[in-house]
């Protein structure tokens, strides 16, 4: 299962940690960046912490723009989660894609929480299982025998991007994201074996 | 908790263990009786102040040095980074090497298994070596060049210019070394057989955990802590120049 990375913008450090031990109580691996100022570059926060779910205390924001949802360095969609309370305009809340009211109780949190990572993640999408499609096998093949994303394109007769969505699911379900890390995987899986690798082959590149 | 300088030495070991070899990194030894955090610094002459915010930072990943730290002197900083690589490269590299090794005499794993994992730890190690050869040999003396101006209140004629290095370049080219050892520890985790006798295989894999934090604290030292402190040096090199 892939960690999930979760930018924190929050100045209230009581806050901060009462959302960790939440989180910590949903059984699912995360890990979470913290930032307790005004952010005014908030393009930049992101690159650094490439999260998945952000959550945000609104006023910390009101000097950004339109949140980006995608980036180009990262692989996935970008969420946000506003904390909100009772004075929280509808203006600022409207900018979220998920709102947590910071002053319900336990139970509603988690729950709303639970929600949150449903909405995002699906409840027991394939990516949890780990277990890859034929043509992910095929992709997985061809990466750990040093081709790149066009090659493989061209002998599987299709676009380069279509073979860079499989690359992310295939790291997303595996778990290994370098492309040395992809190549032991499948020696150990039988899907090539050692002497096919040329060491010249063996390059570092990474997803 | 905070680690204080009032605490006893002893008692920070019993709160994070954790934290011995960072604590080594100081030249501080084991040993430290009834002393407390403030004596024992005086007694190894460490300064007292950058200890804390150092070991701060790694007992507590969400502690925010920031403030503080960005007022020692960078030259501090730069010698604990260093002896950070020399820790990595010289005792923790060779040490999971050799364990990785020491499975080539375990009878029940595949010897074609042990080589994959020997193949891409060497390719880790020269991937890490990389990473901080640029640091040092490029970074480190830019720093210290930096350093000695200000101090100096010479002016560099030649600072900045278009193409000039600036601190800029390190925070972008600034890559992550941990993916490689995420994967490893994945793939002795999840894919992997494990011998009947396992006992080498935890060690391992602990010491990847150990690794992998002592990385991360070193990268969060490196990128909120370095880096805005250099770019305060740069701002201030360029208002001595102006002034002139
Ligand atoms: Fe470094
Ligand atoms: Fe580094």
């Amino acid at each position: 299962m892939a960690r999930l990375n979760i930018l924190c913008i929050e100045s209230s450090f009581l806050l901060r940690e009462g959302l960790k031990t939440l989180l910590g109580q949903m059984g699912k691996p995360f890990s979470m960046e913290e930032c307790d100022v005004v952010v005014d570059d908030l393009a930049k926060v992101l690159r650094k912490a490439k999260p998945q779910l952000v959550i945000a205390n609104p006023d910390m924001l009101t000097a950004i723009g339109a949140f980006p949802r995608e980036m180009p360095e990262c692989d996935h969609r970008i969420f946000y989660t506003g904390l909100v309370n009772e004075q929280t305009a509808d203006k600022a809340k409207a900018r979220f894609d998920f709102l947590l009211p910071v002053h319900a109780d336990k139970l509603s949190l988690s729950r709303r929480l639970e929600e949150i990572l449903t909405a995002i993640f699906g409840k027991t999408a394939d990516s949890e299982t780990g277990t890859l499609s034929e043509r992910e096998l095929s992709i997985l093949k061809h990466i750990a025998l040093g081709l790149t994303n066009s090659d493989i394109g061209e002998q599987l007769f299709i676009s380069p991007h279509t073979v860079m969505t499989h690359r992310k699911n295939i790291t997303r379900k595996l778990g290994i994201k370098t492309v040395s890390g992809l190549t032991v995987y499948a020696i150990l899986n039988k899907l090539i074996k050692v002497e096919e690798l040329q060491v010249s082959d063996r390059h570092e590149a990474q997803l | 908790m905070l680690i204080n300088k009032e605490m006893k030495m002893a008692d920070v070991i019993h709160l994070n263990h954790h934290l011995l070899p960072i604590i080594n990194r100081f030249g501080i030894q084991l040993g430290f009786g009834e002393r407390t955090v403030q004596e024992v610094c005086k007694d190894y002459a460490v300064n007292l102040d950058f200890f804390l915010e150092i070991v701060n930072t790694f007992h507590d990943p969400s502690y925010f040095p920031l403030r503080h730290l960005r007022s020692f002197a960078p030259g501090m900083l730069i010698d604990y980074l260093q002896k950070t690589h020399l820790y990595y490269l010289k005792i923790k590299l060779p040490e999971i090497a050799q364990y990785i090794r020491q499975l080539t005499t375990n009878t029940d794993m595949d010897p074609n298994h042990v080589q994959l994992l020997q193949d891409f730890f060497t390719s880790y190690e020269s991937e890490l070596s990389a990473h901080i050869n640029r640091e040092e040999q490029r970074v480190y003396p830019y720093i210290r060049t930096l350093e000695k101006a200000l101090q100096t209140g010479a002016v560099m004629t030649d600072y900045p210019t278009s193409e000039a290095y600036t601190i800029h370049h390190y925070e972008e080219e600034h890559d992550d070394v941990e993916s490689k050892l995420f994967d490893l520890k994945n793939i002795i985790i999840k894919y992997l057989p494990s011998p009947v006798e396992s006992r080498l295989f935890n060690i391992i894999l602990h010491e990847l955990f150990e690794l992998e934090k002592d990385l991360n604290n070193h990268a969060h030292i490196e990128d909120l802590i370095l880096v805005p402190m250099v770019e305060k040096m740069e701002k201030e090199l360029i208002k001595a120049k102006s002034n002139q």
